[in-house]
């Protein structure tokens, strides 16, 4: 059989699946602090007959943008969002990941949590709050709390881990949250910034993957095109050989 | 099938649902002590097609990264957002706002106690103070029938002036209750929750004491529904409602591209 239609079938296979790139984000762009999974093809040399004929595609997805995603202000007091590079640490299922959500909620013993995880302190450990009347997150994460008693002064309970990675360093895990490339826990980073009674969008861009939609779905009739041609070359030799 | 079909379709799904309870917020825009509902949404988890860091066969190299494709989004749940509405001064003695934390308790018809922020309280046939709904307040306090004037101060103190008697006379306490997570709380309709476990065990105390609001007579708390973000998120739900069917089309012509292309 001809080698061309399986060049052909690894480009449309390329695009077929990273359609589902493109999909998720989509689908995704109204999750609180989503990041966009980025998408890229990589060719794969096949040694030919004394050279190299083929190059065939290959789909390349774990990597996630890290620009920053719209803020809206909610006005409630739990939610946090970040300002510039920075995550929020959570207690995942494996071990300490990474969130750009700051949607906290408190379960019933007042332990902060990020949909359903625990969200971590500085020294790595949950923050649970005891009952209180206000609430305060500052710029640099500290949490401070107007509590029980009649004194009007706010006391400081714990401060949010923030750290900074830049997005080479990252990759997602299966649970949709981010994790170190490396596997190691990332340092706490003075330098991050949150904004209290602020919620940061999905950082995915409509226009970007409404575009690549339309551009892998032409680049998969391309490759259909190519798949006909290849065929109608073969038909084309079968004549000639039963001629 | 072409698997990115799927997950337009949770995509669709999930806008959806926002609308639902955008209409919903929206509908409630007037309702005393209502608080919104928020949808909250979450990516679906990755099937891992290829570790990162796998040797690759040709020339011994390792992937610098894998294939990890996402299934989408999916809706985890509805957060009640318990920021405080819009304060409105009736001065209608029986009105009462919750300055701050804390619920009002009644007893729910089961015997059950009910939380409610709003504070239209009324008194029934016998006197028993009770909320729009009639329901009687815990702990009860009896308005008696010759009173001329009720008072209810920013403590809870209820008291009422009779004939005869200059002093007012003090018939109860309003008390308060207070959750740690009042978003775990059961929404029940008839602006009523319902203790959950979630939403962590009732503490009762007397409004302006530790955690506790205060009340105000006259008063009653709006919605904190603000039409015009629900407005906005109505617009971007239909167009993520709209970009996701066009994936789905988009998913559609390849398919269809294939079905000609192989006879």
């Amino acid at each position: 059989m001809d080698a061309l239609i399986y060049t052909a079938m690894s480009g449309a296979e390329r695009a077929l699946r990273g359609q589902q790139v493109h999909a998720n984000n989509l689908a995704n762009m109204d999750t609180p602090g989503f990041r966009a999974n980025l998408e890229l093809a990589t060719a794969t040399k096949l040694p030919g007959y004394g050279y190299d004929d083929r190059h065939m595609t290959q789909l390349q997805a774990n990597a996630v943008t890290t620009r920053q995603g719209t803020l809206k202000a909610t006005g409630r007091e739990l939610d946090v969002s970040i300002s510039g590079n920075g995550f929020f640490a959570v207690q995942g299922p494996t071990g300490e990941a990474y969130t750009r959500a700051g949607a906290i909620t408190l379960d019933a013993d007042g332990t902060m949590t990020v949909n359903g995880m625990p969200i971590l302190g500085e020294g790595g450990n949950p923050i649970t709050l005891p009952p209180y009347r206000k609430i305060d997150i500052g710029q640099d994460g500290t949490i401070s709390i107007l509590g029980q008693g009649t004194t009007a002064e706010m006391q400081i309970i714990d401060k949010l881990k923030l750290v900074k990675a830049e997005a080479s360093e990252l990759t997602k895990n299966e649970s949709g949250l981010l994790v170190a490339r490396d596997g190691q826990p990332l340092q706490v980073d003075n330098t991050v910034q949150v904004r209290a009674g602020h919620l940061e969008g999905s950082n995915v861009s409509a226009i970007e993957e409404m575009v690549a939609t339309m551009s892998l779905n032409r680049t998969f009739e391309i490759q259909m095109k190519l798949f006909k041609a290849s065929d109608d070359m073969t038909t084309a030799g079968n004549r000639l050989v039963s001629a | 099938m072409n698997p990115a079909m799927w997950i337009s379709k949770t995509g669709v799904q999930a806008q959806d649902a926002k609308l639902q309870a955008i209409a919903n917020n929206l509908a409630n825009a007037n309702t005393v002590g209502f608080k919104k509902d928020r949808v909250v949404f979450e990516d679906l988890f990755y099937s891992v097609e290829q570790q990162p860091g796998t040797q690759r066969a040709d020339n011994n190299t390792l992937t610098p990264t894998g294939v990890q494709l996402g299934n989408g989004t999916q809706l985890v749940g509805t957060q009640k957002v318990f920021t405080d509405g819009t304060t409105q001064i009736t001065g209608n003695k029986y009105d009462v706002a919750v300055i701050g934390n804390g619920f009002l308790q009644v007893r729910r018809p089961n015997g059950e106690p009910g939380f409610t922020r709003a504070g239209q309280l009324g008194v029934d046939q016998n006197g028993v103070l009770v909320n729009a709904q009639g329901l009687p307040l815990v702990p009860q306090i009896t308005i008696p029938t010759n009173a001329t004037n009720i008072t209810i101060a920013e403590n809870g103190v209820v008291s009422v002036n009779v004939p005869g008697n200059v002093a007012p006379t003090q018939v109860g306490q309003l008390t308060l209750t207070s959750f740690i997570n009042p978003t775990g709380l059961l929404a029940l309709g008839d602006n009523l929750f319902q203790e959950t476990q979630s939403s962590g065990a009732p503490t009762e105390g007397n409004p302006g004491d530790a955690q506790f609001g205060k009340l105000k007579q006259g008063a009653l708390e709006g919605s904190n529904v603000q039409v015009v973000e629900e407005m906005v998120d109505m617009i971007a739900a239909q167009r993520t409602y709209e970009m996701n069917t066009k994936v789905l089309t988009a998913a559609d012509n390849m398919l269809q591209y294939l079905s000609q292309a192989a006879r």
